[in-house]
């Protein structure tokens, strides 16, 4: 384990965490981006047009909504904020708009973008469209199958998504394909990354963008029920949901900051992507942070049934926030996370995505474990909907849809 | 091997044709075999790389070569074996360690730098640690006598490259396109002034790589002022190329595959003292 004291980042730190772990070749990038979030991003033109975008074109805000069977079995009460029914169906949507009005004003004329799952790549494709943009996303070979609806939406969008054939053909294969065009063509192109990691200043960039989840639960919950939630429940990937809902909160001690991550097949089992409750310090994607890697610093591939929680790395402020006690960091295993899509389906009529469904298995043993009392109130971030689920979970966990089709034995459909 | 056997090499020659390799790419054994190919061939520096699963930097070629070595599971310490025996083969050539942060970093500074002095590196060039956050590891090279270099590219502005070039005892390694490493044919033009202006610019030795393929890329280079050559992605697909004609063995055939490629840079090069 190295010791803390051997490498502080400088740029954009958090504490140990953060930095800018880059090529020199980036600098002129990154250096401009900065200068951008320091002069565009504070005028009040760009706020207005962000605000009004969110607004027109996302959706916003979403609602706060009391889930009241679900809380009878949770034994809590439990409100969710429904980022779901954000446009394009996940929180994602604020981070594009924001970085798309930036690159827009930066006078860049492409964007590129990594995804794994595809909902990064569809805002990002969405969002290009819109503000007239070429949209290259690139996606790993292996995600590309998994992800097919997906990445139809992204080419409907005039997107052209790039299968990423190196290494794992996955999630950190596509963040590196992404940093290799970016440095390449850095004069007309923005990278769109699509989480609170990578150098900085992606980090603060990407989680400023989000901050407007907290800021509206935080508002709602004041109007709707009074006082503060007891926790504040987000799953944990990269981060950005999570740090989004919880930044608004940071301030309020009394209000407990839960990340769930994806505990996988156990984490026993060492096939998970439970960064922050496993990982080790390492340098990933461009950022100092709590990495999945081998004794000889080879990043491993993580496991989780959510594709957007299928990552090695993690956002460098959540590795802070851990380490100063800030928030606390949870993790639901694949079983956990399906029976919690099963149960809010079933019980609430929502169907969350496989990653959101991870807070959400947290919030059914909370109790149990003896973290709150019963009747806390708790506030969960539902930070996207499950439709680009069904068809993984058709093929993995079908036998289990019950109710089925009214005079189905038989039938032709 | 140290800082001082570099110096030296600087010292009693100009110009230095350097091959890149990674270490066990194809196979430990053969990767040897490939160092001293080019060595007898005329390349007077090598630059090596230890394997690493996400070379962001790097193009295809590269990337491929990486993926090789870990598939020879020819990690950090199997690496610092092939330095070793290179070194003591070819005891006056200077190895210049190319290798990814994480791998630095997850080994600590101190014992990283310790085992590459012991394998014989010259100097420690890190591409992933950028100049603003790499002062703990600038300051464990300089006290243990291991060179550090700092990678520069078309777009560094000129003052960044005397701040750059005040903190460097190796060399200044300019890459000379903008973009991850491959092979380029022809740019000889761009190349040779962009050399010009940084070689002016600044009192260290430039290093010159990222697509050399060619003699007379080698000699522009050198034409412009840069002190090294070197010459990666270009040799990473001669050593694809054999690789790819048949089972390795013993690795004749993707040595040939090699040595066919870089004997006419190295021609060039010894047109150069």
């Amino acid at each position: 384990m190295p010791s803390k004291a051997d490498l502080t980042p400088r740029k954009g730190a958090f504490g140990a965490y953060g930095g800018r772990y880059v090529s020199e070749l980036l600098v002129p990038a990154l250096d401009e981006l900065e200068e951008a979030r320091k002069t565009i991003v504070r005028s009040s033109s760009f706020k207005r047009e962000f605000r009004e975008t969110l607004r027109e074109w996302a959706g916003r805000p979403t609602p706060l909504t009391y889930v009241a069977n679900f809380s009878k079995l949770c034994n809590l009460q439990v409100y969710l904020k429904r980022e779901d029914l954000l446009h394009g169906g996940a929180h994602k949507t604020n981070n594009v708009v924001g970085q798309g009005i930036l690159a827009k004003r930066m006078g860049k004329k492409r964007i590129i973008a990594e995804t794994g799952a595809g909902q990064h790549g569809v805002a990002t494709a969405m969002v290009g469209a819109r503000l007239g943009f070429e949209t290259v996303v690139y996606m790993g070979a292996r995600d590309v199958e998994r992800q097919a609806p997906n990445v139809k939406r992204m080419q409907l969008c005039g997107a052209t998504v790039v299968p990423v054939e190196t290494g794992s053909q996955t999630l950190k294969d596509a963040i590196n394909e992404a940093l290799r065009d970016w440095t390449a063509n850095l004069e007309n192109t923005h990278y769109l990354l699509g989480t609170v990691c990578g150098p900085d200043p992606f980090p603060r960039l990407v989680r400023d963008f989000h901050r407007v989840i907290g800021k509206e639960a935080k508002q709602q919950w004041g109007d709707r029920v009074g006082g503060l939630p007891r926790a504040v429940v987000a799953c944990v990937g990269g981060g950005s949901n999570a740090i989004g809902i919880f930044k608004a909160f940071e301030k309020d001690r009394e209000v407990d900051l839960v990340g769930v991550e994806p505990g996988g097949h156990g984490l026993e089992s060492g096939e998970h992507g439970a960064t922050l409750s496993k990982g080790t310090v390492g340098l990933l994607h461009g950022a100092r942070t709590s990495v999945m890697q081998d004794p000889f610093g080879q990043i491993l591939e993580p496991h989780s049934v959510a594709a957007g929680l299928d990552y090695p790395g993690v956002g460098p402020e959540h590795a802070y926030l851990r380490d100063i006690g800030r928030a606390r960091y949870e993790w639901a295993t694949d079983d956990e996370a399906i029976e919690a899509f099963e149960t809010l389906a079933r019980t609430e009529g929502i169907i969350p995505a496989f990653e959101s469904a991870h807070a959400i298995a947290y919030a059914m043993k909370a109790v149990k474990l003896g973290h709150y009392e019963p009747g806390a109130r708790i506030l969960i971030n539902c930070s996207g909907r499950g439709d680009k689920d069904l068809d993984t979970y058709r093929k993995l966990y079908g036998h289990r849809i019950g109710g089925g089709v009214s005079g189905a034995k038989g039938a032709h459909a | 091997m140290s800082l001082v056997h570099l110096q030296e090499a600087f010292r009693a020659k100009k110009h230095h044709l350097s091959a890149f390799l990674v270490l066990g790419d194809p196979t430990l054994e053969v990767s040897f075999e490939l160092a001293k190919k080019a060595i007898e061939l005329g390349a007077t520096m090598l630059e090596v790389g230890i394997a690493y699963g996400d070379p962001s930097a790097d193009g295809p070629a590269i990337q491929k070569a990486n993926l090789r070595a870990m598939a020879a599971e020819a990690h950090t310490e199997a690496a610092f074996g092939v330095m070793r025996r290179i070194h003591e083969a070819f005891p006056h050539v200077p190895m210049n360690l190319l290798v990814y942060g994480n791998l630095v970093h997850a080994r600590g500074f101190e014992r990283f730098v310790d085992e590459a002095l012991a394998a014989g590196a010259s100097s420690l060039l890190v591409p992933d640690i950028l100049f603003e956050e790499g002062e703990e590891l600038r300051a464990v090279c300089k006290a243990k006598g291991l060179g550090h270099a700092e990678l520069a590219g078309p777009l560094t502005t000129p003052k960044r490259l005397v701040r750059l070039a005040k903190t460097i005892d190796a060399y200044l390694y300019l890459v000379a396109f903008q973009g991850v490493t491959g092979a380029r044919t022809g740019g000889g033009d761009a190349i040779g002034e962009l050399v010009t202006r940084v070689s002016a610019g600044v009192d260290v030795p430039v290093c010159v790589g990222f697509g050399l393929s060619s003699g007379e890329q080698v000699g522009k280079v050198f034409d412009s002022g840069a002190r090294v050559a070197v010459v990666g992605s270009y040799l990473a697909n001669a050593i694809e190329a054999g690789v790819n004609a048949g089972p390795i063995g013993d690795g004749r055939h993707v040595v040939e595959s090699f040595a066919k490629a870089f004997a006419p840079l190295a021609e060039t090069a010894k047109r150069y003292g």
